[in-house]
């Protein structure tokens, strides 16, 4: 005998029934994460499977496109148009980790904001968890960050430079509160998208404009107007501090981490929260 | 048996402007978030209720026939029901699993095999993975698709693409089944497959069912709930008092009228056990209609004939002079014609009649008034037929 499940629709939200107390919210949403896994994985082998098939060439656009980003940089390092100080490593090395682990955040970023649009009358037709749908976009984001890997690798080997292999490990680690700052906006914004289309066009220059105003491809140092507003711009932490990691095996900025952290996890859960609160008002409109 | 959904008052508001939707949308959800109250009871400018105030509950082996015209808030009732969005008003409560037949195959992804479309349909549709690799082999036998199972789902007809998609939902198991118009598609063969499923399903479930098609209401329906823009009409067990109610809603259509131009109809009028200008007769009782007419000098020997149609506009049945071998000598004077027609057997219900007028080749139309006349058969019963035979029954025993 399969159990039963009471649930009730009104005002208020979906309510199984049995289900009260403090943060309910909370616990709805945890419940239905839970019970969603297998949603999650299915959806996202879906996505993965459904992008590499299309283009024999998926992996090596992956790869190629970040080599001839930092062969710009690098060009215009050597040029002089551009002066980028000193890095302590291989700029090139420097430039690829940095652009990788932005990537990671970006590609990431934009699945789950096309998430629920791209879903399109699945969403409007079939009652089943959204929240999967994000998750499982998120992952887009892995996938890439982890084909690129092979990269640095590559690039690790071809200067003859080893990385800090514990601070690798602390670094890679360290990527865990970018996801969530990610996965947090990408709830909110794929159900912005929902109502105003324009925010994924707006979406990848907003990125770029960060990118390059943030230090991801050069380090921003001196007394700038840049270099002191980068003091309060997270995204400088969330991917310089994997980086230290990454290449030197510590960082300075370890007490601006921990903030950053909480940041994460706030937008996190604000994010999912109003994902959750919002995901039958948003079916309303799409 | 218990009571598997049960709805209470439930209502549902739209906005007609966008300008109006974005705010209202902003504030409703800022709110919710913040854990205020929410003021959805009543109306804000420029809103109207798409569902108003409907209440009903359903056990297990009993069907709900939702009924009525385009945008009468069918389809949001239904959505409300699947939990896609929640009612402003009242409450649904629901014991047990939700199936659906709507849109099936929405969420297949056209670049993989039917294989991975199925369990991740299936996973959508909320079964496990254990549940779908014991139905699998159920699965793709229904849908008939054979060797296809492994081409991806671009290369399928639309055919095959309906087929899967109702396959897996067909396996659900739902305690409470909601279906929207899907039986129209797939051929004969396999619509006749979908009804065995649906009452395979039905003896278990309870079955939400939006539907056009008055025959097939008629036939599954325990229960009946007839709506028009969102207001509830007539609910009740009494299914062909229901669909009476949805065809009056169609009632003052005006007819078509097409033709050459060489003939006119001056009137139409139905008479029945010698009164006439009615609209209405009893199962069985004589018709008699009184044509006026006139007819251009030229054509000798025209053709008049009426034609019955279902309020579905399919012809019932006909009648025509030449094939009653009548002749009509036409001097180019009105003609007036009382045709009769003895012992009406048509289903008690709604029907239009036509009238026609062609030349001696019954090629040329000279003038048609297309479904110009509504006429209703009253009886005390409603067969699933339009004509309802009277035979002589012999019994031994």
């Amino acid at each position: 005998m399969k159990d039963i499940v009471k649930v009730s629709y009104s005002p208020k939200g979906p309510i199984i029934s049995g289900k009260r107390g403090p943060f309910l919210t909370t616990r709805l949403m945890w419940s239905e994460f839970v019970s969603s896994k297998e949603l999650i994985w299915r959806l996202f082998v879906r996505d993965f499977s459904a992008k590499y098939r299309q283009s024999v060439l998926g992996v090596f656009w992956a790869a190629v496109m970040p080599l001839i980003t930092v062969g710009m940089f690098v060009v215009m390092n050597r040029s002089g148009i551009l002066k980028i100080e000193d890095v302590g490593i291989p700029y090139p090395l420097y430039a690829i980790i940095g652009l990788t682990i932005w990537n990671f955040f970006t590609v990431g970023l934009t699945a789950c904001a096309n998430s629920i649009i791209g879903a399109g009358q699945m969403v409007v037709k079939i009652n089943f968890s959204k929240v999967a749908l994000i998750l499982a976009a998120s992952g887009q984001g892995i996938v890439e960050f982890v084909i690129r890997t092979v990269l640095i690798a590559i690039v690790f080997i071809y200067f003859g430079v080893a990385p800090d292999w514990i601070g690798l490990l602390i670094g890679i680690v360290c990527l865990i509160p970018l996801f969530l700052f990610m996965v947090g906006l990408g709830f909110v914004l794929s159900l912005a998208a929902g109502v105003i289309r324009d925010i994924l066009n707006v979406l990848t220059l907003v990125l770029t404009g960060i990118m390059l105003l943030t230090p991801i491809l050069y380090p921003i140092t001196g007394d700038t107007f840049l270099a002191r507003t980068n003091v309060y711009n997270p995204f400088n932490y969330l991917v310089n501090i994997p980086r230290d990691f990454i290449v030197r095996g510590q960082t300075e900025h370890m007490s601006e981490f921990l903030w950053v952290t909480l940041l994460s996890v706030i937008i996190f859960h604000t994010g999912w929260k109003l994902f959750y609160l919002a995901q039958t008002k948003i079916a309303e409109r799409i | 048996m218990d009571v598997v959904i049960k709805a209470e008052g439930i209502s549902k508001k739209y906005c007609q402007s966008l300008k109006h939707t974005m705010l209202y949308g902003a504030t409703d959800l800022t709110r919710r978030f913040l854990g205020m109250d929410q003021h959805t009871e009543s109306l804000r400018s420029g809103e109207f209720w798409a569902v108003d105030d409907l209440s009903f509950e359903l056990k297990r082996g009993e069907c709900l026939g939702v009924i009525g015209p385009n945008g009468s808030g069918k389809s949001t009732l239904l959505k409300m029901l699947n939990g896609i969005f929640m009612p402003d008003k009242g409450e649904i409560l629901i014991n047990g699993r939700v199936g659906a037949l709507i849109e099936v195959g929405a969420g297949f992804h056209p670049m993989l095999t039917g294989r991975e479309n199925i369990y991740i349909n299936g996973s959508i549709l909320g079964l496990s993975k254990k549940e779908i690799d014991k139905k699998f082999d159920a699965i793709i036998d229904f849908a008939e698709i054979g060797d296809f199972i492994d081409a991806p789902v671009k290369h399928y007809s639309s055919g095959m693409h309906v087929r899967l998609g109702f396959a897996i939902a067909a396996q659900m198991e739902p305690d409470v089944l909601l279906i929207d118009e899907v039986l129209a598609v797939g051929d004969v063969g396999f619509r006749a497959k979908c009804f065995n499923a649906i009452s395979k399903i039905s003896k278990n479930a309870a079955i939400i069912l939006v539907s056009h098609a008055m025959p097939q209401v008629a036939r599954t329906c325990t229960d009946i709930c007839v709506i028009n823009q969102g207001k509830l009409l007539y609910q009740g067990k009494n299914v062909p008092k229901g669909i009476d109610y949805y065809y009056s809603q169609f009632e003052g259509q005006k007819g078509i009228i097409t033709g050459n131009g060489d003939a006119s109809i001056h009137s139409i009028e139905f008479e029945s056990n010698g009164e006439k200008g009615i609209d209405q007769i009893n199962y069985l009782d004589d018709l008699n209609i009184h044509l006026n007419l006139s007819v251009d000098k030229k054509v000798k020997k025209p053709i008049v004939g009426i034609s019955f149609l279902s309020q579905e506009l399919q012809i019932v049945s006909q009648c025509t002079s030449n094939f009653n071998n009548v002749c009509i000598d036409n001097t180019g004077d009105q003609i007036k014609i009382k045709l009769n027609l003895p012992k009406i057997n048509f289903n008690p219900g709604y029907y239009f009649i036509s009238v026609y007028v062609t030349d001696e080749t019954f090629r040329d139309i000279l003038i048609q008034h297309y479904a110009i006349k509504e006429l209703k058969v009253q009886g005390n019963f409603v067969g699933l037929a339009p004509i309802q035979l009277t035979g002589e029954w012999d019994i031994q025993n």
